[in-house]
C-alpha cells in the first residue's frame, strides 16, 4: 500500500527585481492507493501533478509529508522500495546510444533482475509488446511509438509492485497512447498499484478506480469518478473539475 | 560496487559509441607529434638559418677597401645603389636591409620582419667590426698602442652548457601538450555524462533506478577518467616517439640523447593518472550545474586555458619548485618534472604533490556526490 501523508513542496522563485518569492507546487497532500488500483492524479497544467509524482517516486525531496511503501519510509529506505517502483513520465528519455536488448539488460542488472533470467525475462517482454523486430537496434533509430514500448518494456523488466506514469501519454500519438493504456489495464489486472497522472479527463475516466483532482498545489476534489460526478451533478470528470473550480474563466 | 560497474559500463557505452567522445578522445594525441616536430623544425630553421636569406645589403655610399674587407669577412653580398633605388629593391625584396648615410651617421633602414632583423644583426655586427678598425687606425696614428688599449682587459668565458636549450624547450612543452590533450579530451565526455544527460532527460530515468547516487556520480566520474587516462597514454606514446624520431631528424639536436630516461617515463605516466583524475573530477563537478551541453561546453573551455597556462608562465618565468608550489595544482606537475629534468627532484615535493592532488579529488567527488543527492540537479 501506498500512503502519501501531508505533502508539501515549496520553491522559491526569483522575481526580476530580485525578490524572492515562495511558491508551494504541492500544499498539503495526502491520500493511499491499494493493491491493484488505478490512481489517477488529475488537474490542468502547472496544477504541481509532476512535483507530486516526481515526490512519491523519489526524484525530488518533499518540504514536508512522508511518502511510505508497504509501511516502509522513503527516506530510510530508498533502494529497496526504488525496487518495486517503476516510473515514467511523458518526458522520460532512453539512452539512444545503445539497443533496446542492451538497456533492458542494463535495467534488470540495475533492478537485481537474476542473471540466468535476464534473457528470458526480456524474450517474454519483446513478445508482450511486439518488440522482436527491433529488440537488437540502436534506440536512436526507433520510431517514437517503438521508443516508447522500449520505455515501457524498461518499466516492466523487473515487476514491480508500483508504477508511477507522469502524462505517460502525452503528446503520443492514437495507437502509441492505446499501447499505454492496454499496459496500465493489464497490470492492474495483475495486481498492480497505478499512479497515473492526466490532464485527459476522458481517459483518466475510462481506467481510473480513484481519482485525485488538483489544482495550484491543493488537493480539491477526491473519490472515484462516478462518485466525483455524482457530487458535482456532472455527466463526465471535465465538467466535474470545472465545477469544482468554478468554471473556466476562474482557472 | 555492482551498480556502480553498471554504470560505468553504461557511460563507456556511451564514450565509446558516441563519435565526438571518442575522436576527441583518440584524435587530440595525433596533435603531440605535429607539434613536437613542427616546433622541432622550426627550431632547426631558426638556428641553421642560412645566411643566403638575410646577407644582400644594399649601401647607397662607395664602400672603402677596409670596409669591403670586412663586408667579405662577414658575408654580406654588398650592392650599391642610389637611396631611391635600394628603397625600390627593398620594397621588391631584392634586398634585406640598406644603408644611408649623413655626414658620420649611418642609418639602417628596412621594415620589421624575419629577415630584417637578421640583416639587422649582420650589419650592425659589420659596424662594430668597423668602427674598432677606425678606432685601432686612429690611435695607431697618433702612436699609441692600439692593443694596448683596446684590450685594456680580457673577459674569457667559461660557460659550460648544462642543459640544451631546444632539448628543455620541447621537453617541458611536449609534456604541457600532454596535459592539454587531456584536458580537451576531457569536457566532452564529462558534459556529455553530466549536463548532456541532463539535457537530453536521462536523468530523470537514472535517478529513479535503485541506485546510490554514489555510484552513479563514480560510475560517471570512472567512465571519464578511463577517457582521459587513454588521451594521456596514447599522448605518452606519441610524445616518446616524437622526441626519439625529432633527435634523428634535425641538427639542433646533434649529440643530444632524446630517449626519455624510465624515471622521467614513469613520472610522466603517474601525473597523467593523477591529471587524468583531477580534471575528470573538475569537468564533471563543473558540467554537472550546468543546464545544458552548451552551457556546460562554455563553461568548461576556460579549464583547457588554465591547464596549460601555469606550466607555460612557470617554463617562461624560469620559476623553481618549492614546498608551497607543490600544492599548486597543474603548476606543481610542471616544476617537478622541470626538476626530474635537471636531475635536482625534491622527494617532499614529489610526495606533497601526490598527496595535494589526491586530496583535492577526494573533496572535488565529495561535492559531486552532494550535487547528485540533492534534487537540484535535476530540478
Amino acid at each position: 500500500m501506498l500512503t502519501v501523508k501531508n505533502i508539501k513542496k515549496k520553491f522559491i522563485k526569483l522575481e526580476k527585481n530580485n525578490k524572492k518569492i515562495e511558491i508551494y507546487a504541492n500544499n498539503g497532500i495526502s491520500f493511499t492507493a491499494n493493491e491493484g488500483m488505478i490512481l489517477g492524479v488529475l488537474g490542468p497544467n502547472g496544477a504541481g501533478k509532476t512535483t507530486l509524482l516526481r515526490i512519491v517516486a523519489g526524484i525530488i525531496e518533499p518540504t514536508e509529508g512522508t511518502v511510505d511503501y508497504d509501511s516502509l519510509i522513503f527516506k530510510d529506505n530508498e533502494i529497496e522500495i526504488k525496487r518495486n517502483l517503476a516510473y515514467l513520465s511523458g518526458n522520460t528519455k532512453i539512452y539512444n546510444t545503445v539497443s533496446a536488448y542492451e538497456l533492458l539488460k542494463m535495467c534488470a542488472e540495475v533492478y537485481g533482475v537474476q542473471k540466468t533470467q535476464i534473457k528470458k525475462r526480456i524474450e517474454e517482454i519483446s513478445k508482450k509488446l511486439e518488440m522482436d523486430s527491433f529488440l537488437y537496434n540502436r534506440i536512436s533509430s526507433l520510431s517514437t511509438g517503438q521508443t516508447q514500448r522500449v520505455n515501457i518494456a524498461r518499466c516492466l523488466i523487473h515487476d514491480p509492485k508500483y508504477y508511477i506514469l507522469d502524462e505517460a501519454t502525452s503528446g503520443l500519438d492514437i495507437i502509441s497512447s492505446q499501447i499505454i493504456l492496454d499496459f496500465i489495464k493489464e497490470e492492474k489486472k495483475r495486481g498492480k498499484t497505478i499512479l497515473y497522472s492526466t490532464h485527459y479527463m476522458e481517459e483518466a475516466e475510462n481506467i481510473c478506480d480513484y481519482v485525485l483532482m488538483i489544482n495550484k498545489g491543493v488537493l480539491v476534489k477526491e473519490g472515484t469518478p462516478d462518485r466525483i460526478k455524482k457530487d458535482t451533478k456532472t455527466t463526465n470528470l471535465r465538467d466535474a473539475f470545472f465545477s469544482i473550480i468554478g468554471g473556466v474563466k476562474n482557472e | 560496487m555492482n551498480s556502480l560497474l553498471i554504470i560505468l559500463k553504461k557511460e563507456l557505452k556511451d564514450v565509446f559509441r558516441d563519435k565526438k567522445s571518442l575522436s576527441m578522445m583518440l584524435i587530440i594525441p595525433f596533435m603531440i607529434p605535429l607539434i613536437i616536430i613542427g616546433m622541432s623544425a622550426l627550431f632547426n630553421m631558426e638556428a641553421n638559418k642560412d645566411i643566403k636569406t638575410y646577407n644582400k645589403i644594399g649601401f647607397c655610399y662607395e664602400l672603402s677597401e677596409a670596409e669591403l674587407n670586412i663586408a667579405k669577412e662577414l658575408n654580406i653580398e654588398v650592392i650599391y645603389k642610389d637611396e631611391n633605388e635600394l628603397k625600390k629593391d627593398y620594397e621588391d625584396g631584392l634586398i634585406n636591409l640598406y644603408v644611408t648615410k649623413i655626414a658620420d651617421t649611418y642609418i639602417l633602414n628596412g621594415t620589421t620582419g624575419e629577415n630584417t632583423t637578421f640583416a639587422v644583426d649582420l650589419v650592425n655586427n659589420y659596424f662594430h667590426k668597423y668602427k674598432e678598425y677606425l678606432q685601432v687606425k686612429y690611435l695607431n696614428e697618433n702612436n699609441i698602442n692600439a692593443n694596448k688599449l683596446i684590450n685594456i682587459i680580457n673577459v674569457e668565458e667559461n660557460i659550460k652548457e648544462k642543459d640544451n636549450y631546444f632539448q628543455n624547450y620541447i621537453f617541458t612543452y611536449g609534456f604541457l601538450f600532454i596535459i592539454m590533450a587531456i584536458t580537451v579530451s576531457s569536457t566532452y565526455p564529462a558534459t556529455d555524462a553530466t549536463a548532456g544527460e541532463k539535457e537530453r532527460g536521462t536523468l530523470e530515468t537514472l535517478i529513479t533506478f535503485p541506485i546510490k547516487s554514489k555510484d552513479i556520480i563514480l560510475g560517471k566520474f570512472l567512465s571519464v577518467f578511463i577517457s582521459n587516462f587513454i588521451t594521456g597514454i596514447l599522448s605518452l606514446i606519441f610524445y616518446y616517439f616524437s622526441l626519439i624520431l625529432s633527435g634523428n631528424m634535425f641538427k639542433i639536436y646533434e649529440g643530444i640523447n632524446l630517449v626519455l630516461p624510465f624515471k622521467t617515463f614513469m613520472f610522466i605516466f603517474s601525473v597523467i593518472t593523477l591529471y587524468s583524475l583531477l580534471i575528470a573530477g573538475v569537468c564533471i563537478a563543473v558540467a554537472s550545474k550546468c543546464k545544458t551541453f552548451k552551457e556546460a561546453q562554455s563553461a568548461l573551455t576556460p579549464f583547457t586555458f588554465l591547464s596549460l597556462f601555469p606550466g607555460m608562465l612557470a617554463f617562461m618565468i624560469s620559476l623553481k619548485s618549492s614546498l608551497l608550489l607543490s600544492f599548486v595544482p597543474c603548476l606543481n606537475f610542471v616544476l617537478l618534472f622541470q626538476d626530474l629534468m635537471n636531475g635536482s627532484l625534491n622527494i617532499l615535493y614529489l610526495i606533497v604533490m601526490f598527496i595535494s592532488t589526491i586530496v583535492i579529488i577526494a573533496v572535488l567527488l565529495g561535492v559531486i556526490i552532494k550535487q547528485y543527492k540533492s534534487e537540484k540537479i535535476i530540478i
